[in-house]
C-alpha cells in the first residue's frame, strides 16, 4: 500500500480543477518522464469523491459535474496505463465499462499498413477536406450515428465485458495520407470517441453537465516521425490540437522538452539544425504560449539523488488569465520523488 | 515538522517489509520453476525478465535482475571501438543458449558464427572466482554483492539474517534451476545445436522504404513462431552508413520503424526483447533524432571508452593489482520500467560506472578515481624548482 496519498496535497490545486477550454502543457525530459503526473491528473478527474479525497476538501471543485477522460497515448499502450493506474487504485477497465474513461491507442497501429475497413470510413467521406476554418462544423453529431455499431456498449450486451477488458473499447489510430488530411483523419477518430463518451450515460446517472478532459500523451511523436516530407509541421500540429480543443472541456498535452529538441533550433546553436528540431521547438514553444499552465519536469541539476526523482516547475503559460475563472494556484518549483510502490511525494527544497 | 521525520521512519519500515517479501520470493520461484528457460520473474515486481548475457548489466537494470520482456535497450557508443558489439554478442549468445529465437537485423551470417563460446552458467564461473576472492582480506563485505539479485531490496537492517536466508535458498536451487545467465568466452566460437536457429534479416532493397520492409519481415518471422517462443531482436550498429543507406537516418523513416517495433513488442502475448546499438560519433546525442530514438527506447546506456593515451590513468584506476583497469565509462540515461514510472529511486542511477571487457566477461562496476600517484614527482619538482628556498627569501 502506498505510504503517500495518491494525490500529494501540494499537487492538488494544480491537477484537480482545470479551467474550461484551457490547455495545460506538461513537458518532460528523457530522465524525468511525466507519466506519473498524467496518472495524477487521471486520478484527480476520475476517482470517486466519496473516498478519502472528499476529506481533502476538493470534492467541491466537482460541484456535481460528471467528469470523463479521454486518453490518447502515442508512446505507451493500454497495458501500461492500466497497470500503472491500478497501482493508484484506479480501475481503468471498469471505468471504461462505466463510460467514464476512454483510451485511444496511438501506439499499436499508428504506422501500420491500414487494414481495409479503415480508409473506407475515413477518407471517402471527407475526400475534399474543407479549410480548417470550418472545423466546428464537425462537432455536429454527424459522425456519432455512423459509429453506433462499432464501439462496444458493454451495458447492453453481456458477452462484451470480458472482451472489453482486453482491447475491445480501445480505439486504435491509423495515420494514413499526408499533411492535414492525415491529421484530420486522426482528429475525426478522436472526436468520435469524445462525442460517444459525452453522450453516453449509464443508467442511474443523474443528468448534469459532463466535463470531458482530453489527455494527449506525446503527440510530438507524430510531428517527429512524419516531418516536412509528409507535410506535417508545427503549424499543422498546433491547428490539430486547437481543433480537438473545441470539443472538450480541458486539454492536457504532454511533450518532450529535451534540450536537443528545443535549443538546437536557436540561431546560436553550434551545429546545423534539422527540420525535426526546428519544428519540434516551434510546436513546443507555441503550445506553451497557448497554455494557461505549464508544468515542466526536469532532472536535478546537481546530479542524481537517491531520494529525489526530479524537479517540477509550475508556471503560468501564455494564455494565463484569459479565462474568467480565478486561478487559485501560484507558480512554484518543487521536488518530487517517485517511490518503488508508485507513490509520489512532492516537497519543497530543503523540506 | 516532527511528524515529517516520523514519516520518513515509517517509509523505511515499508522498505523492510519489501525486503521480507524480496527474501521470501525466491522460495516460490524454486518451488514452481518457470516453464520457459531463461525467463524469470523480476525480484522487484514479478514481471518476466530475461538475461542480457552480461551479469553486471543485468544487475544494473533497476533491480529487475535482467531485461524485462517487451523492453528495448539502446546501447550507444562513442568512438570507433566495438564494446557495444561485444555486449550485443553476449546478448545474442545468451538467447541461443536459452533456445530463444534470435533475429539479427542487417548482418550477414558471419556475425552469428562469431558469437562467443559458452563457458557455463555465470554463477558457476563466478563461484570459482569467489573462492579466489575469499582468500583476500575483505573490507565492508556487506557491500560486496551490492546491486545484485535481491541485494538491492534487502535493507541494511539485519543483513546477516537476509544473507543466510538467501544463501540457504540459493545453494540447493543451483543444481535444480536452469541457469538464468551464462558466461561466454570471446576468444572461442559458440557451438550450440540451436545456433542454426538464428534468423537473419538482411537489408535487401525493395520498392518499399528499407526499414518498412525490414520490419515486415521481422513481424512475419515472429508471427510464424509458436506463441510461447521468446524472441530477441538484435540490431547491430543501427544507422551505420556502412550497413544502412543514408535515407534510413531520415526521421520519417527511422522513427516510424522504432515506433512500430515498440508497438510490436508491447502487443499482448508477445515475448520480445530488443537490443540496439548506435555509433554516437556519427549521430551525436545532441541531435534531435538521437534524442527521439532515446525517447522511444526503454533503456538507454552510453559507453564512453577511454582513449588510448589515458592507459596510464586506467591502470592506476584499478583499486588493486588483481583487478583489471577500467576501459571506459558507462553512463545510464534511462532504465526500463523505472523511468517509465517517473524514475529516480534506484540506487544505481547517478552512479559513475566503469566497464572492463576481458576475455571472459563484460564487467560493469562503480568507477572511482585512484589516489593521485604521480603527485610525488610534482611535489618534488615544486620543492626543487618552483618554490623559492627559504634562504632566497631573506632580504
Amino acid at each position: 500500500m502506498p505510504t503517500q496519498p495518491p494525490l500529494p496535497p501540494l499537487l492538488t490545486p494544480y491537477v484537480s480543477s482545470l479551467p474550461p477550454s484551457s490547455l495545460t502543457l506538461l513537458s518532460s525530459v528523457l530522465g524525468a518522464t511525466g507519466n506519473w503526473l498524467v496518472l495524477r491528473f487521471l486520478h484527480a478527474a476520475l476517482s470517486q469523491p466519496s473516498t478519502s479525497d472528499g476529506a481533502l476538501g476538493f470534492s467541491d471543485s466537482n460541484n456535481g459535474k460528471k467528469r470523463k477522460v479521454v486518453l490518447v497515448s502515442f508512446l505507451r499502450g493500454w497495458e501500461f496505463w492500466r497497470a500503472e493506474a491500478k497501482r493508484l487504485g484506479l480501475d481503468l477497465a471498469r471505468l471504461t465499462d462505466k463510460r467514464q474513461f476512454a483510451f485511444i491507442d496511438g501506439l499499436s497501429e499508428l504506422f501500420a499498413a491500414p487494414p481495409t475497413p479503415s480508409p473506407s470510413h475515413t477518407s471517402p467521406t471527407h475526400g475534399a477536406v474543407p479549410p480548417r476554418t470550418v472545423l466546428p462544423l464537425r462537432s455536429q453529431p454527424g459522425p456519432v450515428p455512423a459509429r453506433g455499431p462499432q464501439p462496444a456498449r458493454p451495458v447492453a450486451t453481456p458477452p462484451n465485458p470480458p472482451v472489453s477488458r482486453e482491447i475491445g473499447p480501445v480505439k486504435r489510430l491509423h495515420l494514413s495520407g499526408n499533411g492535414t488530411s492525415a491529421l484530420d483523419g486522426l482528429e475525426r477518430d478522436i472526436t468520435a470517441v469524445i462525442n460517444d463518451l459525452r453522450t453516453s450515460t449509464t443508467p442511474g446517472d443523474e443528468q448534469g453537465e459532463t466535463e470531458v478532459l482530453l489527455i494527449i500523451d506525446q503527440p510530438d511523436l507524430l510531428l517527429a516521425a512524419t516531418g516536412p516530407g509528409r507535410g506535417i509541421g508545427a503549424t499543422e500540429m498546433g491547428d490539430w490540437v486547437m481543433g480537438l480543443q473545441q470539443h472538450i472541456h480541458a486539454t492536457l498535452l504532454t511533450l518532450s522538452a529535451d534540450s536537443p529538441l528545443i535549443h538546437n533550433a536557436s540561431a546560436f546553436a553550434h551545429q546545423p539544425t534539422t527540420p525535426l528540431e526546428t519544428e519540434h521547438a516551434a510546436f513546443a514553444i507555441g503550445s506553451a504560449h497557448r497554455a494557461h499552465m505549464v508544468m515542466q519536469l526536469r532532472n536535478l541539476e546537481t546530479g542524481a539523488a537517491r531520494d529525489v526523482s526530479g524537479v517540477l516547475r509550475v508556471s503560468k503559460g501564455g494564455a494565463w488569465g484569459q479565462s474568467s475563472v480565478d486561478d487559485h494556484w501560484e507558480e512554484k518549483e518543487v521536488l518530487y520523488f517517485v517511490q518503488r510502490d508508485g507513490g509520489v511525494s512532492v516537497f519543497g527544497r530543503g523540506e | 515538522m516532527s511528524f515529517r521525520k516520523r514519516n520518513i521512519g515509517l517509509s523505511t519500515g515499508v522498505d523492510r517489509t519489501a525486503a521480507v517479501n524480496g527474501t521470501s520470493q525466491p522460495a516460490p520461484v524454486s518451488a514452481a520453476p518457470e516453464s520457459v528457460p531463461g525467463v524469470r520473474p523480476s525480484p522487484d515486481d514479478g514481471r518476466p525478465t530475461t538475461s542480457t548475457g552480461t551479469p553486471s548489466l543485468d544487475n544494473l537494470l533497476a533491480g529487475h535482475g535482467g531485461l524485462p520482456i517487451g523492453k528495448l535497450l539502446l546501447v550507444e557508443e562513442n568512438g570507433t571501438t566495438d564494446f557495444a558489439g561485444a555486449l550485443l554478442r553476449y546478448y545474442a549468445a545468451e538467447g541461443v543458449v536459452q533456445d530463444q529465437k534470435v533475429h539479427v537485423v542487417g548482418m550477414p551470417e558471419q556475425w552469428g558464427r562469431s558469437l562467443p563460446g559458452l563457458l557455463g552458467p555465470a554463477d558457476a564461473v563466478d563461484d570459482k572466482q569467489d573462492k579466489r576472492k575469499g582468500e583476500r582480506m575483505k573490507i565492508a563485505w556487506r557491500y560486496e554483492r551490492l546491486g545484485e539479485f535481491g541485494a538491492g531490496i534487502a535493507g541494511s537492517r539485519a543483513p546477516v539474517a537476509a544473507g543466510d536466508q538467501s544463501q540457504a535458498a540459493a545453494d540447493p536451487s543451483v543444481d535444480k534451476r536452469p541457469a538464468f545467465c551464462h558466461a561466454f568466452d570471446l576468444t572461442k566460437r559458440l557451438t550450440h545445436p540451436s545456433i542454426t536457429n538464428l534468423n537473419y534479416i538482411p537489408l535487401t532493397p525493395s520498392n518499399e522504404p528499407l526499414l518498412t520492409s525490414t520490419l515486415k519481415r521481422l513481424q512475419a518471422a515472429i508471427a510464424s513462431c509458436p506463441p510461447s517462443t521468446v524472441h530477441r531482436v538484435v540490431i547491430p550498429s543501427l544507422l551505420n552508413p556502412a550497413i544502412y543507406p543514408p535515407e534510413t537516418s531520415q526521421p520519417d523513416n527511422l522513427l516510424p520503424f522504432l515506433h512500430s517495433l515498440r508497438a510490436l513488442m508491447t502487443t499482448s502475448g508477445a515475448r520480445i526483447t530488443t537490443m540496439i546499438t548506435i555509433p554516437l560519433s556519427l549521430f551525436p546525442r545532441s541531435a534531435g533524432l538521437v534524442r527521439w530514438m532515446e525517447i522511444l527506447s526503454d533503456g538507454v546506456i552510453e559507453l564512453c571508452p577511454f582513449p588510448h593515451s589515458s592507459d596510464a590513468l586506467g591502470s592506476s584506476g584499478a583499486a588493486t593489482s588483481q583487478e583489471e583497469p577500467p576501459q571506459g565509462m558507462l553512463k545510464v540515461h534511462r532504465l526500463p520500467v523505472l523511468h517509465e514510472r517517473g524514475g529516480g529511486s534506484d540506487q544505481n542511477v547517478g552512479q559513475d560506472w566503469a566497464f572492463t571487457l576481458s576475455r571472459r566477461k563484460f564487467e560493469i562496476k562503480p568507477f572511482s578515481l585512484p589516489p593521485a600517484e604521480g603527485d610525488k614527482e610534482g611535489q618534488e619538482a615544486a620543492a626543487s624548482g618552483g618554490m623559492p628556498k627559504k634562504a632566497e627569501l631573506e632580504f
